[in-house]
């Protein structure tokens, strides 16, 4: 359990971090916290050691180079949304027939499309947040140490990344890469798929330890 | 790890630890975006109806909840919809915003596909006494031809409605001001149709065969099927000008000769080939919306897409293949198509000629016939002797031989296309056999001299290989696919019949130069009205052609910008002893109104009657266009206080302004001004026949009009029974019908037969006056004495047959040899630089042999901008910011880098003549340098480049200043002095637009126009410093232009033009006296009496001429 407490923390860092990343354009304030930490740094290892983020000023990096990838990666060229590979007519599901609209409305989750930019709820940048929020959740769970609310959490988490993100992710964030034509998004991809996988593999880990009394499926 | 894990192919490339024993530094909460609005805790509420999201994307409300839907707030969708927060009402306020709206069908009349709307009526508003709006427009799923989708520009239909600068009511030149000034005073729709009225009477009333052609009703772009026509007609005068000849005119030239219609009509969906001339149909044009999803579809099932183009038009970007033509030689590559179809074999040694088709539906026995016309073959060296024999496999010997000298290696040199996209393009339309399918409209037929031919060579191949025989997959005809009865309402007027023949011909619009146009020569109205020396010649010959028009009235139509020569259609408007008096019916604001005496503000899409159908499919259907807000009124239990005038009444009721209808406007005026006593012979065609006192009013006329639909009579019959105009009511309450499915191979049906006597075209023939001629034509003679064709014998079977006198299509079009043209008589080219000479009428103006030096280019103008191609689009704020009203000039790259041009280089095109070798002025755009256009061939649509002299107007007694065209025309200066005219932009559209805050009309719909950010400044009015260049035989205006490029000097700026206007008549005047073959002593008719003079019927007696001296 106390290494759960400090691992959250992170959890909650690399979801908010990915899920930013995500959802809408970049901007100074973020960039600059990704490289103030020299631990997030590291986990985009080509853009850490790009010259051209050197050389060039932020805004001119943005402008020129990061707006026209994310335009190019989550606006025009491929699909950030779940329901265009789970429906058998690639139709994105806008409205309230979305299953994880309706899985964010049985948790009282409401997302505000008008913010996030984006027409439906199964974005991957917002799944992601969802993800966070979970975390979050759990952290609160955690600091009560309320242990059904820890394991309920857990068993969302894993069933939501089992039946959502990663029944979908895996595709985009490989496109996502390849089509990339910047280390930002090209680590980002890679580090979303990596993490995402690894989260998993932690969270069911978890509740192998932790929530014996509540049967993983598998 | 496996080892495939480590390769580089794969993603991921390692995997690292995320969760660290120390954590990061950075807070999750600083980094995530916070999309998630905390827990909910609105309980859910009770049931509603509403479906938040609907299970398929093609739901729509069922047409019996038109009258009242009620329909989600779009911006509560976000909140999670009615499941959660229930409906808003007084207990409980924050639930989901409901709106009561009842949805008015109408259509879309942004171009002229006449794809379905509903208007989108908000009655909740108007319930709690707000404003009777339209929220939006949304298709029509009952509409057969487009199927319930739109593109842009039917959605546009509600910026337009509620346009910032939206005319108000009928303005009128200001006293004492000269046309021009800009000076305006408000008027009223009684006193507009008073002083017009009775300046049409007093005209009408000298009775003389000059007052018969001094009234002119100039039609843009009609989108409704002969009510126009109706206007002129039933006042006994020839003074209809159609747009045409800026249009298609080429187009329908050459579909004429083959068939006597107007046009062809494929059908798109069901070919194996779709075979674009340019980017019309799937980008643009006719007929857009319904055309690129039809094509699609046919995509889907396998179809190829060739795409013929100097330009890499959206459809060519997405083609199977590109061809891309030097403009105006496309004639060459057709007959190379024709040359390897007559000359090789198929895969298996079979003929690739279809002479089953051609053998029974074309032709060739009348050619091979004509021995004398033979020898003109010979002599004019198209073949080498005359055929001993005239069967039908000598026909095709000789044809084979005629077009075996458009080689490969000709077509490459004359067309600048690569071989192997010439081969590639041959294998592809051989591989679809008889299911190709094209459209022939604009591009090479209007945009060159002799681009008739085009159309002519064009359906060459297609008929050879059997294609035209209108059967699946391939190419139709128009007139089996339309239908037109909006001017067929007489029988609920008076007279009860149709109005009679007219007994003259006039020359203004039909001048003796062109006897075989198509149609009307509107675009050269003011050359000719200006020209005193042609005037005189002629009526020195015998004719009597008008020196003045005492009444001009244009109808949606924007001449001065859009035909080419603008300051001279600004000359001859300006000038009162020409023009006696102008009014436009314009919803909007236009170059051509700030120089006529009345602006009279009509009604936009929802805005109007008129029944509309065009030939999009093999299918006749037509839309009922409504104007919603009348129609919601009257459903909700208004009633007007004068039944003719309800539409003008609802609209003022409604707030959207004094804004009318033709109908309603033409119907009242001419029962209460133009001939209140009924002494010209004209109130009785416009008198309702219920009550002679009044007006017809729209129920009695489109009951009367849709009775001519058997059809739709029967299940209005069925579906109203109790109702007195049930065929008016159901399309009120529709707004389409589909009166015939499936129409394929129309020319094989049995000419009918009742009894003794022969039905066609609704004229009965007795036996006895029927024969059959040596040809197998079944020739009638009607009860005047006249004989005519009414089928033919194919196979033994009496059919109906094509609408030619041969009933077969033309490939020898014998009355085009008669009429002074044999050398064209057969589709034709020629293959040498001296032929080009001799056979000028058909080469283009643009051809490379006029291409002297690299700074010497084809500039192509032909294309349409798919946002925004009629006048009247120009004030939508939505369809200005998706075409962010960018124009500028595409050259070829290599070209540009010769010129050292760059991309966003202001650069001046100079114009000049290849017939006269004058110049015309110039133009400054903004160049763009691609590869999207061939080497040589620049590209400007002509469809762009609007401007105004004024940012707004005062007009007294208004409450604020009327802005004009803020949306889309920057400000400009122009200059002109009878010989040269300028135009220099002063002021962007932004700064317009922001120094009149206060004019804004319809304010809370205009919120956003805070927002706009674009200035306009990067088009020019080319159309202005394009010469008239009159086609001598179509008569359209050839719109390509030889120019010459170069970078624009430092006072230049974008948007600049100078025109030297007086060599522009100059250069009409040599298209007009070098090319044409002009009426002369030998002729007796002023124009062949079987291929179509459209809009008004005219009498023998208007045909007949006689030409002296």
């Amino acid at each position: 359990m106390e290494q759960m407490k400090k691992d959250i923390e992170n959890r909650i860092a690399i979801y908010a971090l990915i899920s930013r990343l995500m959802l809408v354009e970049v901007d100074v304030a973020f960039l600059e916290q990704i490289e103030s930490d020299p631990d997030l740094l590291e986990l985009f290892p080509n853009y850490m050691h790009w010259d051209k983020r050197k050389t060039l000023s932020k805004e001119l990096l943005i402008e020129e180079h990061y707006n026209v990838d994310f335009t190019n990666l989550f606006l025009m060229h491929l699909v950030p949304y779940e329901s265009f590979y789970t429906r058998d007519d690639q139709m994105i599901e806008s409205g309230g027939d979305n299953p994880v609209l309706e899985l964010y409305n049985e948790l009282d989750f409401r997302v505000e499309l008008d913010k996030a930019r984006v027409v439906s709820a199964d974005h991957i940048g917002v799944e992601l947040e969802f993800m966070y929020m979970l975390c979050m959740a759990l952290q609160k769970a955690l600091e009560a140490e309320d242990k059904d609310g820890i394991c309920e959490l857990l068993q969302v988490q894993r069933a939501f990344l089992k039946e959502h993100l990663l029944e979908w992710t895996p595709l985009f964030l490989i496109n996502a890469k390849r089509e990339s034509r910047t280390p930002l998004y090209h680590d980002g991809a890679e580090l979303s798929l990596e993490f995402l996988l690894s989260d998993f593999e932690y969270i069911t880990a978890q509740l192998d330890s932790h929530c014996q009394t509540q049967a993983v499926e598998n | 790890m496996t080892k495939s894990m480590k390769n580089d192919s794969n993603f991921i490339e390692g995997r690292r630890s995320f969760l660290k024993g120390t954590a990061y530094s950075v807070a999750g909460a600083t980094l995530a975006t916070g999309v998630f609005k905390t827990v909910a805790t609105t309980e859910i509420q009770a049931e509603s109806k509403f479906t938040p999201t609907p299970k398929t994307l093609a739901f729509y409300p069922p047409l019996e909840e038109w009258d009242s839907f009620t329909e989600l707030d779009g911006n509560d969708w976000k909140r999670g919809g009615t499941s959660r927060n229930g409906v808003q009402s007084e207990e409980n306020p924050d639930g989901i915003k409901a709106t009561e709206y009842m949805l008015v069908p109408t259509s879309c009349s942004n171009c002229e596909a006449s794809c379905g709307l509903t208007a989108w009526v908000d009655l909740s508003t108007y319930k709690a006494g707000g404003q009777l709006a339209v929220r939006k427009y949304m298709g029509n799923p009952l509409h057969s031809g487009s199927r319930g989708r739109n593109c842009a520009k039917g959605y546009a239909a509600q910026s337009q409605m509620y346009d910032p600068d939206r005319i108000p009511f009928p303005l009128m030149r200001a006293p004492g001001s000269k046309r021009g000034e800009g000076k305006w005073v408000r008027t009223t729709w009684d006193e507009a149709m008073a002083k017009i009225g009775k300046k049409m009477h007093d005209t009408l009333k000298v009775g003389d065969e000059i007052s018969k052609k001094s009234i002119m009703y100039h039609v843009g772009r009609p989108n409704e099927n002969g009510f126009g026509h109706r206007v002129p007609h039933s006042m006994g005068l020839d003074g209809y000008d159609s747009h045409t000849n800026i249009c298609s005119a080429g187009a329908r030239q050459g579909t004429i000769q083959w068939s006597n219609d107007d046009r062809n009509s494929p059908d798109w969906a069901n070919a194996k080939l779709i075979f674009l001339q340019s980017s019309h149909a799937a980008d643009a044009g006719h007929y857009f919306q319904q055309a690129a999803g039809r094509i699609a579809e046919a995509r889907k099932k396998g179809a190829k897409l060739v795409v013929m183009d100097p330009r890499l038009s959206n459809s060519a970007g997405m083609a199977d293949l590109w061809v891309p033509c030097w403009p105006g030689t496309e004639t060459a590559l057709y007959l190379y198509l024709a040359n390897r179809i007559l000359n090789e074999k198929g895969i298996n040694g079979e003929d690739l000629v279809n002479h089953n088709f051609v053998k029974n539906w074309v032709n060739w026995d009348h050619l091979m016939k004509d021995r004398e016309y033979l020898q003109v073959l010979v002599d004019k060296e198209y073949i080498k002797a005359v055929p001993a024999g005239d069967s039908y496999e000598d026909f095709i010997t000789m044809i084979s031989e005629m077009y075996s000298p458009y080689t490969l290696d000709f077509v490459a040199e004359e067309c600048r296309i690569e071989k192997r996209i010439v081969e590639k393009l041959y294998d592809m339309f051989i591989d679809a056999g008889a299911r190709v399918a094209t459209y022939i409209w604009r591009a090479g037929p209007i945009g060159h001299k002799g681009g008739w031919m085009i159309a002519r060579a064009g359906f060459l191949p297609f008929v050879l290989r059997g294609a035209m025989a209108g059967d699946k997959g391939g190419v139709g005809l128009h007139h089996w696919h339309v239908i037109s009865v909006n001017g067929k309402g007489d029988a609920a007027t008076q007279n009860g019949a149709r109005p009679p023949k007219v007994d003259v011909w006039n020359e203004i619009a039909w001048p003796p130069e062109y006897p075989l146009s198509s149609y009307e020569m509107s675009h050269i109205m003011p050359h000719l009205l200006l020209d005193d020396e042609w005037r005189n010649k002629w009526n020195s010959k015998g004719l009597k052609v008008p020196e003045k028009l005492a009444v001009w009235i244009p109808r949606m139509y924007n001449p001065v910008w859009i035909n080419p020569d603008g300051f001279r259609w600004i000359e001859c408007l300006k000038r009162e002893d020409k023009i006696e008096m102008s009014f436009n019916l314009s919803p909007t604001w236009s170059e051509t109104n700030w120089y006529c005496d009345f602006i009279l503000p009509v009604g936009l899409a929802g805005e109007r009657h008129d029944q509309h159908s065009e030939a999009t499919e093999p299918k006749r259907w037509l839309s009922f266009r409504n104007p919603a807000l009348r129609v919601a009124l009257e459903k909700m239990g208004w009633k007007p206080k004068d039944p003719t005038r309800a539409t003008l009444e609802a609209h003022i009721k409604a707030g959207l302004g004094e804004v009318w209808e033709e109908v309603e406007f033409w119907a009242n005026i001419m029962v209460h001004h133009v001939d209140p006593d009924g002494s010209l012979g004209v109130r009785k065609y416009w008198a309702s026949k219920e009550d002679p006192t009044r007006a017809v009013t729209i129920p009695e006329w489109y009951q009367a009009a849709f009775d001519k639909l058997p059809n739709l009579k029967k299940a209005a019959k069925a579906a109203y029974p109790d109702s007195q105009y049930p065929n008016y009511e159901m399309m009120r309450d529709r707004g389409t019908w589909l009166e015939e499915d499936n129409i394929f191979k129309p020319q094989e049906r049995p000419l009918k037969k009742v009894g003794t006597k022969y039905i066609s075209h609704g004229h009965e023939y007795a036996e006895e006056n029927v024969r059959k001629d040596e040809f197998g034509v079944i020739m009638a003679t009607d009860a005047h004495g006249k004989e005519k064709a009414i089928g033919v014998e194919v196979d033994g079977e009496l059919v109906q047959g094509f609408h030619t006198l041969t009933k077969k299509l033309d490939f020898y079009c014998e009355w085009f040899k008669d009429w002074k043209w044999p050398e064209y008589a057969i589709p034709i080219y020629p293959t040498t630089k001296e032929g080009r000479v001799k056979m000028t009428h058909v080469v283009t103006q643009v051809h490379h042999d006029f291409m002297k030096t690299d700074n010497d280019f084809a500039l192509n103008t032909v294309f349409r901008l798919p946002y925004n191609i009629h006048t009247r689009s120009v004030n939508s704020k939505h369809l200005m910011e998706i075409s962010q009203n960018h124009n500028p000039v595409w050259i070829y790259t290599k070209d540009a880098e010769k010129l050292n041009i760059k991309r966003g280089d202001a650069v001046k095109v100079t114009i000049q003549d290849t017939v006269c070798g004058l110049e015309s002025g110039y133009f400054i755009a903004m160049a763009v340098p691609t590869e999207a256009t061939m080497p040589g061939v620049l590209a400007c649509s002509h469809h762009a480049g609007r401007w105004k002299l004024k940012n707004a107007v005062d007009i007294p007694g208004f409450e604020h200043k009327l802005g004009i065209l803020g949306l889309g025309a920057p400000l400009y200066e122009m200059t002109m002095d009878g010989k040269i005219g300028t135009l220099k932009p002063t002021q962007s559209i932004i700064d317009g637009l922001n120094s009149r805050k206060e004019s804004w009309q319809f304010k809370e719909y205009n919120k956003d126009l805070d927002n706009i950010w674009w200035d306009g400044l990067s088009g020019s009015w080319q159309n202005a410093v394009a010469a008239s260049h009159p086609d001598p035989i179509a008569g359209h205006h050839a719109w390509h232009q030889k120019v010459s490029m170069e970078l624009a000097g430092k006072d230049d700026v974008i948007g600049d033009i100078y025109v030297n206007y007086e060599n522009n008549m100059k250069i009409y005047q040599a298209w007009r006296d070098d090319l044409t073959r002009p009426l002369d002593e030998t002729d007796t008719l002023r124009r062949p009496q079987h291929i179509k003079r459209p809009a008004v019927p005219l009498s023998d007696k208007a045909y007949a001429v006689k030409i002296t001296g």
